[in-house]
């Protein structure tokens, strides 16, 4: 184990583990953390994870460096193959990719996300990017790891969405299986404070980065907090996956996602409870 | 319904391809994200002052962006506009839909896709798998349902998506509008054969040879015309030639989200496309190729 690391490290590595081996995984764009996690499962634990870069739909690249454009040959020079556009979405609608990264400037207790306007439509607020093929494809993927990095600020974790651009275990109009969705869902959501699953269709607090506490969670939560904690599922960071953390992301594209305090945040295997 | 472009030779200026797009029209936007964007139209139909354009597609940033600060859009169906976490929300395009200057329906990539699909094969219509339970489906009173004769689900319907102009810029073509494209196409090729025309830049016109050679990825039969416009996706990317050109789109994000946008416009935008190159640090954004390291370096 090396002897420091940062938040947005361990982060990324977090996001690493909720992918298994042998999965077909995808990323979207503008979602560095996502894309960096990727590459270092593949390195790491998940050596026969296929991998479908973002933007350039290129299997199993391996990137020259994580370029902060998500459509940028860097990703892909070297890649054997590259998905057309349809052939990837043909194949996320159908079943055949097994999870996708997702995040969203709100996210609700179901996992249900907005990307779409803070405020909702046709009168944002503030109008965001807008949200790729989520609106299709969170549907039929097997599974979802979502994230933020923003949930410190009390604005991200929602009671409900302003606009549901993807679809989390339950809408307005009925769970999945009304709904007719051959998707899992959500199955992990990682944040800058800690890691939840969604037992029963619902975000349930399962661990805490060590410098932090559940009144901390609580503040920063408005959905309905459910807690059940195993602290095993936030393991330190190996050597191995630290590496390749720090050899995929020289240019720490990574950093974009978190606020100059997130990026303070620093762990030793000393501080560490025993 | 489309029909085929005949002719050996298409080649036009700027000025006769953007006279190619109507007010009002319907244009769909080549490339995606920062990379392959049609920029060098993009700058002539500001510069001919088009208006109330409706422009569908996948995802997209400045290409959308500079059109809706220029006052040259009236609808949004794009699924994506902005600049990723490297710069942002895109400035203009945020600032005409919260003041409801523009209308935004919002789209999809896979709903995008089925749409094309659906005009490309003349069939009335195709299902979606998602966007039920989703508020998407609301920005868009043209989507329907159906319940499926087969299975019983009941599916989200989508219409025909037939552009009136595909804008797209390729590394090389010919004079007949043959075009080969680097991978990833994005929606290209749908584009290509959804639309009633292709208006299409090239980095640089070639012999038929030389692009069939390199391989044929938009046919000229769906091409009405063809413009030889060095370097003229940037400030998005156009590999093999040039990166993103981080510094630019920097500066641009900057303006737009100001008011530097009259300015921006001013002096890049409204004096041509030679005097754009002329402004412009060409050999910085071809030094990508020299080493990784010097292609690293365009990033920081």
């Amino acid at each position: 184990m090396s002897a420091v690391w940062t938040l947005d490290e361990w982060f990324v590595v977090a996001l690493a583990r909720t992918i298994r081996d042998r999965e077909v995984v995808f990323h979207g764009f503008a979602s560095p953390c996502a894309q960096v996690a990727m590459h270092v499962a593949k390195r790491t634990h998940a050596p026969e994870s296929l991998l479908v870069e973002g933007a350039t739909y290129a299997i199993d690249p391996a990137p020259v460096f994580v370029p902060p454009t998500s459509n940028d040959l860097a990703l892909h020079r070297d890649a054997v193959y590259r998905m057309r556009f349809e052939e990837f979405f043909d194949a996320a609608c159908r079943g055949a990719v097994d999870r996708m990264f997702l995040s969203g400037g709100q996210i609700d207790g179901h996992g249900n996300t907005n990307v779409t306007a803070i405020g909702g439509m046709p009168q944002p607020k503030i109008k965001l990017g807008g949200g790729g093929g989520g609106c299709n494809i969170s549907a039929t993927i097997g599974a979802l790891t979502v994230w933020t990095t923003r949930h410190r600020s009390g604005r991200t974790l929602v009671p409900r969405v302003d606009f549901l651009t993807d679809i989390g275990h339950r809408t307005p109009e009925g769970d999945r299986v009304q709904l007719g969705y051959p998707g899992g869902g959500p199955e992990w959501l990682v944040t800058e404070l800690g890691v939840f699953d969604y037992a029963g269709g619902h975000a349930r607090l399962r661990a805490l980065f060590p410098d932090v506490t559940l009144d901390d969670v609580a503040a920063a939560t408005r959905f309905d907090l459910r807690v059940e904690l195993d602290p095993g599922l936030l393991a330190p960071p190996s050597a191995a996956e630290l590496a390749a953390v720090r050899a995929l992301d020289p240019l720490r594209v990574r950093h974009q996602e978190f606020g100059p305090d997130e990026l303070k945040r620093e762990f030793s295997a000393a501080d560490l409870p025993a | 319904m489309t029909s085929f472009h005949l002719g050996p030779d298409k080649r036009a200026t700027l000025d006769e391809a953007a006279a190619l797009v109507q007010d009002g029209g319907t244009v769909a936007l080549g490339g995606g994200l920062c990379a392959r964007l049609p920029m060098a139209l993009v700058r002539a139909l500001v510069r001919a002052g088009r208006r109330d354009l409706h422009l569908v597609g996948s995802a997209h940033s400045i290409d959308v962006d500079l059109l809706i600060g220029a006052g040259a859009v009236k609808v949004c169906e794009e699924s994506y506009v902005g600049f990723e976490q490297d710069l942002g929300l895109a400035p203009a395009f945020r600032r005409a839909a919260e003041s409801q200057a523009i209308e935004v329906r919002e789209s999809c990539c896979v709903t995008v896709l089925a749409q094309l699909r659906a005009a490309e094969m003349g069939v009335p219509f195709l299902p979606v798998r998602g966007v039920k339970g989703t508020d998407v489906e609301a920005l868009h009173p043209e989507y329907g349902r159906v319940t499926c004769p087969f299975t019983g689900d009941e599916l989200v319907v989508v219409p025909p998506l037939v552009p009136d102009v595909a804008l797209v810029h390729a590394p090389v073509g010919d004079a007949a509008g043959n075009l080969h494209l680097d991978q990833p196409y994005v929606l290209d090729e749908r584009f290509a054969h959804a639309s009633r025309m292709v208006v299409a830049t090239v980095d640089r016109l070639v012999d038929t040879a030389e692009v069939a050679a390199a391989g044929v990825t938009i046919p000229a039969h769906t091409v009405a015309a063809v413009v030889e416009a060095p370097f003229g996706a940037h400030p998005s990317s156009c590999y093999p030639g040039y990166a993103y050109d981080r510094r630019h789109l920097a500066a641009y994000v900057a303006a737009a989200g100001g008011d530097g946008l009259a300015a921006y416009l001013e002096r890049y935008v409204h004096p041509g496309e030679d005097a754009y190159r002329a402004e412009i640090d060409t050999a910085r954004i071809t030094s990508w190729s020299e080493s990784d390291e010097a292609w690293q370096e365009l990033f920081r």
